[in-house]
């Protein structure tokens, strides 16, 4: 298949002096790694705030300890060591890369970019649409080899690609930019991140080389961790950067008082959660009593009355309980709305009459059109004097007996009552076409023989619906109402777009944890805080989760959805 | 279901069947229905009784068809006057009139031109004020009336007849509507942010969710192949306990990341930048996972036939896998860009400074069809713009997807 490696072409340098310009540069690596210690421990305390002082001090003694284990295993050509050296140098030319692209403005410059494509998004789309028409015509390739016609096609479109890069390149006027790179790579520190950059990048691409491998004994099994982090590793270090680190790091945040800006950070234990989950209640004389009868600090969340006594119940943080609340009813609600239809439509679906896939795209629909546009739709829908359900009511109350309107159109998103019953419409709208699908998949290992047999015994649509197919059928329920309720449980967008007077509006109604804790963090300024709020919701999250995960296990076992 | 069974009974059923499912289906529609034809209408057809599907205008026909020159002329209907059927043309809205209101009931205007009627002499008392009685036609008889104001109003043609012809005040007329889209919509939703233009600027924020969306599609597509074959094809030290590690980050809702993660934007000073919408979501456990399964179903007897031929594992990855697995990248490919293209929490956190430059699509949306929106029609337009991409891409890439939306979890 003429796979075989050409290898770099660049001039080969001998192994021996190659490795002892290595260890050389591991030295070097040790020195900077020293000095940069010190330098960050003399730092005085408003130069650096203290957590970064401390990383940078945990980074140079790491980076310290690798190129000097790196060094003296290169010396003494230790089996081990080009693993070690090989780590080191990657870890640091990544690292040292990305902090010269980000001296570069490369990041932040994606933005400036979208200037540019903005200016030039016509050339842009011919390309767009140059290189899927190479996508097509290689299909077309693919299926018809003989055909003489779409090679000449695929060579059109990389002409129409070329010619519309360059009108791109020369309507998005990249000019500035490149002055700017210009400018900026002259600075000394640039250059020197430059210089690191180079020099690991070389020293990694040398010590990778078969021959150096040879030359330490590296063994097999060492050789597959090795390309297998090396494969993994793009994906790794975003993933530590870009999610594990911030989970660790919410979880420590949770137990401090954390503001956004400002020095305002103290370790304060777990009084955040203790904040957000205190309760209290007691009993009062009067029917509607105040905060007077609780403990100080607390609000009172809701009346009670029990066997003829007044009860009152408060809490320290009255919005979040009021949002658990709104979150219960509106779990109890939304589930089954969007889970139901569901059950029965993906029934018919599964029969195979004809169209039933053109009625599955339409159903899907909703579910990827997009929540902000899909709330805004429903905004209009849902208007109190010209919407179409309130006139869609008042003409089904001239039909139909049973119904009967209100004389005034009735405001949905503004009453107290219905706010939150109408973003269940929009969530169980948006999501049943997806649950449908999910349980499509699960008809297809119901066993045929068991409607053959029921159709045998004679047995009725609803008979074979309520004792074969919803029976059959239960593994994928439990999952799809798992996965509803997670979705439902982090309900924000919707309630973004359509509360109304403000978010969460009227009255805290529609108030959701997730808002709660959004208008903590980012309007309260609170993150500390908020960040509890978000371990408590995880919490109640994973719940869930794990209620699958353990209906999964079981599930293995008895024939369940594979 | 068994619906296959013959007989009337099953008819039935199966015409019961095709009811409910295209109830169901219109139920689905009709909301997109009302975007669309919303998207095209004039701000005053939205809020007009009843709600309509059909985008109307103000009517008009040539003005050669009354016998004038110039420009088109409005069109107007009198529902109330029996005596005025069709439609009307007016041809001069500020023709002067007067108004005069019949003695034996005061509460009724009779609308004629300026010099119409003659004095009687007579005078009567209206309000402590004196007046002049005249003798006016009302619709063929002369009644005693007095002139309650001069003001200024219209001169209707008739469209059937364009010898006849009635003065009116213009609000007494109704405008004859008809089927008008209103393509303008688009353009000034579309236009750079400006009051005086009405530009709602969602140009710009159309082309930064196309960027972001690209990058972040080719941003996951190579992490997850590189990813997906180190875990479906390489046997290194530590891989199961990643692989679990990863399985395990699914459960992690994104709200827990939220506040940590704009901490560390704060810190690398990408807040307020696009560049905080691509990079962190370049990397997605879910892909990883895709990939990883679908490299598993390659027979490994075709990469140890490369590697014998002396190749490297980038080069089987490249050459021989990647080409392979174009179905799973095309699954991955869909779900990145549905993600990245709807994504709205995010933006709303990251992106606060309310610089439109660095705006998305659904933070735009958000801002304009908010509780202050004004412009309902530019609202939708900006709504079926952001909306149409991710259908198009579902119903083309709806092979992969569905099927994949399905397998994903049940696996």
């Amino acid at each position: 298949m003429g796979l075989r490696d050409r290898g770099p072409r660049t001039p080969r340098v001998a192994v021996d002096t190659g490795v002892q310009l290595v260890a050389a540069w591991h030295l070097v690596g040790v020195a900077a790694g020293i000095v940069s210690m010190l330098l960050a421990s003399r730092s005085g305390d408003d130069a650096l705030p203290a957590v970064i002082k401390l990383f940078v001090q945990v980074f140079s003694i790491a980076v310290t300890v690798a190129h000097l284990a790196a060094a003296y295993g290169t010396f003494r050509r230790m089996r081990r060591a080009r693993t070690v050296s090989l780590v080191t140098n990657y870890l640091l030319f990544v690292v040292s890369g990305s902090a010269l692209l980000h001296q570069l403005g490369a990041f932040t410059g994606i933005g400036k970019f979208g200037t540019g494509l903005n200016k030039a998004f016509l050339p842009f789309m011919v390309i767009v649409v140059g290189l899927l028409w190479v996508l097509v015509a290689g299909q077309l390739l693919a299926k018809k080899p003989l055909a003489a016609g779409p090679n000449g096609l695929r060579r059109a479109g990389w002409g129409l690609v070329a010619l519309a890069s360059v009108w791109f390149v020369i309507a998005a006027d990249p000019s500035g930019m490149l002055s700017m790179i210009g400018d900026r790579i002259t600075q000394p520190l640039t250059l020197g991140t430059l210089a690191v950059a180079l020099c690991s990048g070389a020293a990694t691409r040398f010590m990778w080389q078969r021959r150096v491998a040879v030359h330490f004994g590296t063994s097999a099994s060492e050789e597959q961790t090795l390309s297998g982090l090396a494969f993994l590793s793009p994906n790794l270090i975003g993933f530590s950067f870009f999610f594990a680190g911030p989970l660790l790091f919410s979880l420590v945040v949770s137990f401090f008082e954390w503001k956004t800006t400002g020095t305002g950070r103290s370790f304060v234990g777990i009084d955040n959660y203790v904040r957000a989950l205190s309760l209290d209640l007691s009993s009062s004389d009067v029917a509607n009593a105040g905060n007077e009868v609780l403990k100080p600090g607390y609000q009172v969340l809701m009346h009670l009355d029990w066997f003829g006594q007044n009860w009152v119940l408060g809490a320290r943080d009255v919005e979040f309980w009021i949002s658990l609340r709104n979150i219960t009813i509106f779990l109890v609600l939304a589930v089954p709305a969007s889970v139901l239809p569901a059950l029965v439509l993906s029934s018919i679906l599964a029969s195979r009459l004809p169209g039933m896939k053109v009625f599955r795209a339409i159903y899907f629909i909703p579910s990827v059109a997009g929540v902000i546009g899909v709330a805004i739709i429903w905004g209009q829908l849902f208007q109190s004097t010209v919407g179409w359900i309130n006139y869609l009511i008042l003409r089904a109350g001239e039909i139909l007996p049973f119904v009967d309107p209100p004389a005034e159109g009735h405001p949905w998103l503004s009453s107290n009552s219905t706010a939150l019953l109408s973003m269940v419409v929009v969530f169980a709208w948006m999501n049943f076409g997806f649950n449908t699908v999910l349980y499509l998949a699960g008809h297809q290992s119901i066993p045929k023989e068991l409607y053959e047999a029921a159709d045998i015994d004679g047995a009725n649509v609803w008979q074979v619906f309520r004792r074969i197919t919803v029976p059959q059928l239960r593994n994928t329920t439990f999952y799809v109402l798992i996965t509803t309720s997670i979705l439902a449980l982090q309900l924000f967008d919707i309630v973004w777009i359509l509360s109304t007077p403000e978010p969460g509006g009227p009255n805290n109604a529609t108030t959701t944890p997730v808002l709660a804790l959004y208008e903590e963090a980012f309007q309260g300024n609170d993150q500390g805080y908020a960040s509890a709020l978000a371990w408590v919701l995880f919490l109640i999250i994973f719940g869930f989760t794990f209620a699958q995960f353990r209906q999964q296990k079981d599930g293995a076992t008895s024939g369940g959805v594979s | 279901m068994s619906v296959r069974r013959k007989g009337p009974k099953a008819t039935a059923i199966r015409i019961i069947t095709y009811v409910l499912l295209v109830v169901v289906a219109v139920v689905v529609v009709f909301p997109f229905a009302v975007a669309v034809t919303t998207s095209f209408k004039r701000n005053t057809d939205i809020f007009t009784y009843p709600p309509s599907l059909i985008p109307k205008k103000d009517s008009t026909i040539p003005a050669a068809d009354v016998g004038l020159d110039g420009d088109p002329v409005p069109v107007f209907t009198f529902p109330a006057r029996d005596d005025r059927p069709g439609r009307w043309a007016l041809v001069d809205a500020d023709a002067s009139l007067a108004e005069f209101r019949p003695l034996d009931d005061l509460e009724r205007v009779i609308v004629l031109d300026v010099k119409a009627g003659e004095k009687t002499g007579a005078t009567v008392t209206i309000d402590g004020e004196e007046e002049d009685v005249f003798l006016v036609d009302d619709g063929g008889t002369q009644v005693e009336a007095y002139r309650s104001r001069l003001t200024s109003g219209g001169l209707f043609v008739s469209v059937d007849d364009p010898s006849t012809s009635v003065l009116d005040l213009v609000n007494f007329a109704t405008p004859a509507r008809e089927f008008g889209p209103r393509f303008a919509n688009f353009t000034e939703v579309l236009a750079e942010k400006d009051p005086e233009t009405n530009g709602k600027g969602v140009g710009r924020s159309l082309t930064n969710t196309v960027l972001v969306t690209i990058l972040v599609v080719l941003g996951q597509i190579i992490t997850s192949i590189l990813g997906g074959y180190a875990f479906a094809r390489v046997q290194f030290k530590g891989r199961s306990t990643i692989f679990l590690v990863y399985l395990g980050s699914v459960m992690i809702p994104f709200v827990v990341l939220i506040i940590p993660l704009f901490q560390l934007m704060l810190q690398v000073n990408w807040r307020d930048n696009l560049v905080a919408l691509i990079i962190p979501f370049a990397f997605t456990a879910y892909g990883t996972f895709l990939m990883r399964q679908f490299f598993l179903g390659i027979p490994a007897e075709i990469e140890e036939a490369a590697l014998l031929d002396g190749a490297s594992r980038s080069t089987i990855l490249w050459k021989v896998m990647v080409p392979l697995a174009r179905p799973a990248i095309a699954t991955l490919a869909t779900f990145g860009f549905l993600y990245a293209w709807n994504s709205f929490f995010w933006p709303l956190v990251i992106i606060n400074s309310g610089n439109p430059d660095n705006a998305v699509l659904s933070l735009t949306l958000s801002t304009l069809g908010g509780r202050s929106s004004t412009d309902t029609n530019l609202v939708f337009a900006g709504t079926v713009l952001a909306m149409t991409p991710p259908i198009l891409v579902f119903l083309f890439a709806q092979r992969y997807f569905v099927e994949n939306s399905a397998s994903s979890g049940l696996k």
